[in-house]
């Protein structure tokens, strides 16, 4: 048993926030404007993640091919030097696959495939530092890489964590909070309240499961309008290059 | 380290603790985001800004404001804030806690984080003393807070930069209070024991003052001064070359030698027999290891976490069969160090590597058989060289007289507190009241055991009464089982009934209530309850009746506790932590508030009550042919004594429905009984007794041992039935958290030495171990017919050889491991008894969670937290059995006190130097020197035979040999050091 005081009765957390605060959320987007259709850097605490997105484009792979729509391809890579300890991950690590497959499945329903058929979209994603909520991430960072490869989609996805500490839901845990408490990843649909990814892997009450939506659901919109402010400072960027 | 503070659009600032961690030689840095906020509040009532803004947290609960706003004045009129020191917390926590000074104390994070460093349980005491607001603590997170989150310079050490960051804090709720902030002005006082800090603090233009200079300044200055903890009081004078311990290693040479395997880490158990020996199992060897002498014990205290180093093997020794007691040793308290000859240890540097092939010897030992027979008592020894955790806690006893100066001035002096708990050595404290305390029974706490002390230090906390006073000693042995008493608090109570006696079922039967809607009426039943005379927490209740089918329904009716102990409550919290009501002769300890055990939860006759039911239907021969587990209401018909339900079952007249069903019951049960004996169950004995209580004048009047009539079996059979039925309920539905209780198979070598006895005094008698059921046979044929007390006797010494049997959550062990060794069961728990044990209300709600009643809470479906449950209550459980076993022994010693008598006892343990004798009749064991029955001198001790010759005091010659019947004459004294009284034994 952990002797950290995860929430103290005084209500901060181990890094100093209340129970509904963000980390410091920062993301960039068309990083990378040479070496892929669109891109995108996250850091949501200390995790920090690029992603490239190449794509629609003719796959390598006849069979692949999809006459109704797009094929989208996730292709995570966590560095080896991304936690604390040092460790090599093999691509095919299962906890990888797993995120891949998440990922595909969340970003399938939101992205309007019907109108790239034949194609593949494929999305690479890169771990930089790990410390709490990486899908959360990895959900934010695809997103403003595909806005900024001008794919259309329906909406934002935005990805948040929140984790339920004895009866306290607490928002966007990191790796230390994340290792003492059972918690839930959601993909949150534009400003809605509609999920497009929800990732559980632990068991959490039934009779808490609300409170703890619904502060997620209110962080995700957040962290919405963050990424919208970041996505129209760089279109009024290019706009203003236009007019020159 | 730079600033690299940044803020955020939601006002936060970020900034980052980088730290190395070194973990198994390799050294990681680990960046973690630190915030920083504006928004932390002084939660001083004084202040006008703070209350303006805050903000609630995940409950939407807003923090209250505690600091007063009419503090406690000096004694120069001065209201006042405290500010403590990590120091203080850390040694002064018992004056921190008195009622008499410390109100309106803030502890920063800082303190708080150190403290939970340096001593956990110190840390909860604080955490305590938070959440009680009684005394007005406060916890001010000054970490986060940006105006004092403070960066460590270069070349500052950590300890320079926390201290610096209190004294930030200091200045801070200065500047805070102190300005147009606030209404009245308010001192902040910063105490601390640390020489540096205070003077930096002085220079700073803090008000800094040490704990002795503080008290000074409180009005009542006099009554605190002897609390103050004596080893971080400024003007010790060391008393040098006294007596010097080994230094202890230093924590690296520690985790290095635990790793390469020369280094063992244990708890230490003292011999009751010999104080200056010790021995500390640990898993490599099979044998424990032996630690004789007190330079090789090294200061550690029983039951104290240490780590020991193997003794090369020319030491090592056979456990000494001589019998030491510190009162005959350290009478003047300058006694020089005892007797033995090993205390030079070897100064020879012995390199690691010899030291492993040390331990490979040393196992090799104490496995192989083909040993001489010389060799194989032989115990590898070791010595102390390292304490991990210290078992300190209160301690009882009282001043030695020899040791108080006669000198009328006011000075404080040095005394001894000898212990109450022979096994610990006496105490140094500092007093002016020493001669005003003689012959009280005080508490006090050990601060520290300098290596160049013979005796640890300690200091004087309260006195409880005078020694031999009813009300002192129970308190004293309340205090020392570590049994809560004190009364339940407000926030406990408010969580009763609000009608408090008046509850009845009628009022809470809303039918529209689902849950309500789920209890079964069980009023037809013709249920009654069996229980010891005078009892009034009723905790069980039967019934039973015959089906149409020639089955019988059977039914166990438990109180139903957890309807008014709901989870997450302060009643709860309390259970929880007292684990178990305590059983005393004249008191009885509640784990629940009265109004709960006694009356609404109690299955009283004649009255509706809510209970958790378990019924049967079983056939001819007591096979289950169906369970059911359901909340009820009934009506019990009444309540029996165990006599009175004897008598009416044996009364041929009696023939009504009630009668007949307790017959029912009563057949029942013995074909319950015998399956379960055959099964191998183990019929154990103790030497318990029972004092009885005059009624008028409550003194005690006689001591009867316990009898056991076929109710008490009656009753006894069901609870056992009943709790397995429901273990194995409960464990189906929760495979990980399931409450369970084991009991462990002993270990052949705990019976080795019974087992020697018994070769050499008995011919033909061995106990054999290879199962319950071998064992049970084997204690049935041990029969002596020319003593029919032999085979309890026999019952009582393998008792003692047994484990302890304890609770867990069915995630910690395999299946197989379930294992109930007494009771021959496959699974088992407790469930019968919820008003008394905690255990018991996890399980009820366990049961209504499996059975689908309500939704089982969060904490019991942990495992994490089951564990700490179950770690508190295995030892509460403990404590009680001891404090219930100690109050015994108090009043049958105060029985004795009147009646000097003759009795028989047997001789169960014998020494070269005395014998130890038991009395059945009064359930004392006690100790009788040779020097006391004959000469000395003439003495030859036959280990082999464990037989003891010596020629008496008229002259004849005697053999004593274990398991003789002798005649002893009984009378109890009263021990001038300890205060203790005990039996003394003297042979006819």
């Amino acid at each position: 048993m952990s002797r950290l005081e995860l929430y103290s009765p005084e209500g901060l957390r181990v890094d100093g926030r209340r129970w509904n605060e963000l980390r410091r959320f920062d993301c960039r987007i068309n990083t990378h404007p040479q070496s892929a259709d669109g891109s995108s850097y996250v850091e949501q605490g200390n995790t920090k993640v690029i992603c490239m997105v190449s794509g629609p484009k003719e796959p390598s792979n006849k069979s692949q091919q999809n006459s109704s729509g797009a094929v989208i391809e996730f292709n995570v890579s966590i560095a080896s030097f991304s936690t604390t300890n040092r460790k090599k991950r093999s691509k095919n690590e299962k906890r990888t696959i797993e995120l891949n497959t998440t990922l595909e499945r969340t970003f399938e329903q939101s992205i309007i495939r019907k109108l790239y058929p034949r194609t593949t979209i494929s999305v690479n994603l890169h771990v930089l530092a790990q410390d709490g909520g990486l899908l959360a991430a990895l959900t934010n960072a695809s997103t403003l890489a595909l806005i900024d490869a001008g794919i259309s989609m329906y909406d934002y996805i935005s990805g948040i964590s929140a984790g339920l500490h004895d009866i306290s839901p607490l928002l966007d845990l990191n790796t230390l909070e994340e290792s003492g408490m059972s918690f839930l990843t959601i993909g949150v649909v534009g400003n809605s309240e509609k999920l497009s990814l929800l990732l559980l892997e632990d068991k959490i009450p039934l009779d808490n499961l609300e409170d703890l939506l619904a502060i997620a659901i209110a962080g995700s919109h957040r962290i919405r309008d963050l990424m919208d402010q970041e996505v129209r400072r760089h279109a009024n960027l290019r706009a203003s290059k236009l007019v020159k | 380290m730079a600033d690299d503070r940044k803020r955020l659009s939601t006002g936060l600032v970020v900034t980052s603790k980088v730290f190395v961690s070194s973990k198994n030689g390799g050294a990681t840095k680990i960046v973690r985001e630190h915030y920083l906020r504006d928004d932390i509040p002084c939660y001083s009532k004084c202040c006008n800004i703070c209350q303006l803004d805050v903000k609630p947290n995940a409950l939407g609960e807003i923090p209250e404001f505690v600091l007063s706003q009419e503090p406690n004045k000096l004694s120069n009129g001065h209201p006042h804030y405290v500010i403590i020191d990590t120091n203080i917390a850390l040694h002064a926590i018992d004056l921190l806690e008195s009622a008499e000074c410390f109100y309106d104390v803030i502890i920063t994070q800082t303190v708080l984080d150190e403290v939970k460093n340096v001593s956990f349980p110190i840390y909860s005491r604080l955490r305590a003393l938070v959440k009680a607001q009684e005394k007005r603590f406060v916890i001010y997170h000054n970490e986060f807070n940006e105006q004092t989150y403070i960066v460590r310079e270069k070349n500052e050490s950590i300890n320079d930069r926390n201290d610096r960051a209190i004294r930030k804090s200091v200045e801070w709720y200065n500047k805070h209070l102190n300005t147009n902030n606030s209404k009245t002005n308010v001192d902040i006082i910063f105490v601390t024991n640390d020489k540096d800090n205070y003077r930096k603090a002085k220079s700073d233009g803090l008000d800094a003052r040490t704990l002795t200079e503080y008290i000074d300044s409180l009005p009542n200055a006099e009554d605190l001064h002897d609390m103050i903890p004596q080893n971080i009081t400024s003007d010790e004078q060391d008393m040098p070359g006294e007596t010097s311990y080994p230094e202890y290693y230093s924590t690296a040479r520690i985790l290095g030698g635990i790793k390469n395997g020369t280094l063992y880490q244990g708890i230490l158990n003292i011999s009751t027999y010999n104080f200056l020996e010790g021995s500390v199992s640990v898993p490599a060897f099979k044998k424990p290891l032996l630690i004789l002498g007190s330079k090789n014990l090294n200061r550690a205290f029983n039951s104290d976490s240490v780590v020991v180093e193997l003794l090369p093997k020319e030491l090592w020794r056979e456990p000494s069969s001589t019998i030491v007691e510190e009162e005959n040793v350290g009478e003047e308290g300058n006694v020089d160090d005892e007797n033995e000859g090993e205390n030079q240890v070897s100064t020879k540097i012995i390199s690691d590597k010899e030291r492993q092939l040390l331990a490979q010897e040393a196992m090799r030992s104490t496995s192989s058989k083909e040993l001489q027979q010389q060799e194989k008592r032989l115990q590898p020894t070791a010595k102390v060289v390292a304490i991990m955790r210290r078992s300190w806690r209160y301690y009882v006893g009282q001043i030695s007289p020899s040791s108080v100066q006669d000198d009328s001035s006011n000075v404080a002096r040095n005394c001894f507190v000898i212990l109450m708990d022979k096994l610990l050595p006496r105490i140094r404290i500092k007093t002016r009241k020493a001669r005003e305390l003689l012959g009280k029974r005080i508490v006090v706490v050990v601060d520290s055991w300098s290596s160049n002390s013979k005796y640890p230090q300690g200091h004087f906390v309260r006195c409880l009464g005078d020694v031999e006073s009813a009300e002192a000693e129970t308190e004293a042995l309340l205090l020392e089982h570590d049994v809560e008493y004190r009364p339940f608090s407000k926030s406990v109570l408010s969580c009763l009934p609000e009608d408090g006696d008046n509850w009845t079922v009628e009022n809470n039967s809303n039918p529209e209530d689902p849950k309500f809607a789920k209890r079964v009426d069980l009023r037809d039943r013709l249920v009654c309850s069996i229980d010891p005379p005078n009892c009034v927490d009723i905790d069980d209740a039967l019934h039973a009746r015959k089906l149409p089918n020639g089955n019988y329904e059977v039914g166990v009716h438990i109180a139903d506790v957890t309807h008014f102990v709901r989870a997450n409550t302060a009643l709860d919290a309390e259970a929880a932590s007292r684990g178990t009501s305590v059983y005393l002769v004249e008191k009885r300890i509640d784990m629940l508030p009265m109004v709960l055990g006694t009356n609404l939860c109690s299955l009283k006759p004649y009255v509706d009550r809510f209970a958790f039911s378990v019924i049967w239907e079983v056939d001819e021969d007591a096979n289950i042919v169906k369970v059911d587990f359901m909340k009820s209401i009934i009506k019990s018909r009444k309540a029996f004594a165990y006599e009175e339900a004897q008598i009416r079952i044996d009364d041929k007249t009696q023939n009504d429905e009630l009668t007949q069903s307790m017959r029912i019951l009563l057949n029942l049960s013995k074909k319950l009984k015998s399956k379960r004996v055959k099964a191998g169950a183990l019929n154990l004995a103790s030497p318990e007794v029972k004092v009885h209580m005059d009624n008028e004048t409550s003194d005690p009047g006689e001591v009867e041992i316990k009898q056991l009539l076929e109710t008490n079996s009656l009753v006894e059979e069901f609870m056992l039935f009943a709790n397995i039925s429901v273990a194995r309920k409960i464990f189906d539905a929760y495979s990980q958290t399931a409450m369970l209780r084991r009991h462990a198979a002993p270990p052949a070598t705990n019976f080795e030495e019974l087992n020697n006895m018994l070769r050499a005094r008995k011919k033909g008698m061995a106990l054999s171990l290879e199962s319950s059921k071998a064992l049970a046979d084997s204690l049935d044929r041990c029969m002596d017919e020319k003593d029919p007390y032999f085979n309890t006797l026999l019952r009582i010494m393998s008792t003692r050889c047994m484990m302890a049997a304890e609770y867990f959550p069915s995630g910690s062990y395999g299946y197989p491991e379930f294992w109930h060794y007494g009771l021959a069961v496959d699974i088992y728990t407790h469930f019968t008894s919820p008003i008394r044990r905690y255990c018991d209300v996890v399980v009820h709600r366990q049961l209504a969670g499996a059975i689908g009643y309500e939704q089982l809470d969060l904490s019991h479906r942990d495992k994490n937290k089951m564990e700490i449950i179950v770690k508190n209550i295995n030892k509460r459980h403990r404590n009680a059995q001891f404090a219930g076993r100690a109050s015994i022994e108090y009043y049958v010693g105060q029985v004795m006190k009147n009646n000097e008598s003759k009795q028989e006892g047997y001789i169960i343990k014998c020494f070269n130097n005395g014998v130890v004798v038991l009395v059945p009749t009064f359930g004392v064991e006690g100790l009788i020197r040779l020097e006391h029955m004959g000469d000395a001198s003439t003495s030859i001790f036959d280990e082999d035979k464990f037989e003891l010759s010596f020629t008496d005091l008229k002259g004849n010659n005697r053999k004593l040999a274990v398991f003789d019947k002798v005649h002893v004459h009984v009378r109890s004294v009263k021990d001038d050091t300890s205060g203790k009284r005990k039996a003394q034994l003297v042979l006819v």
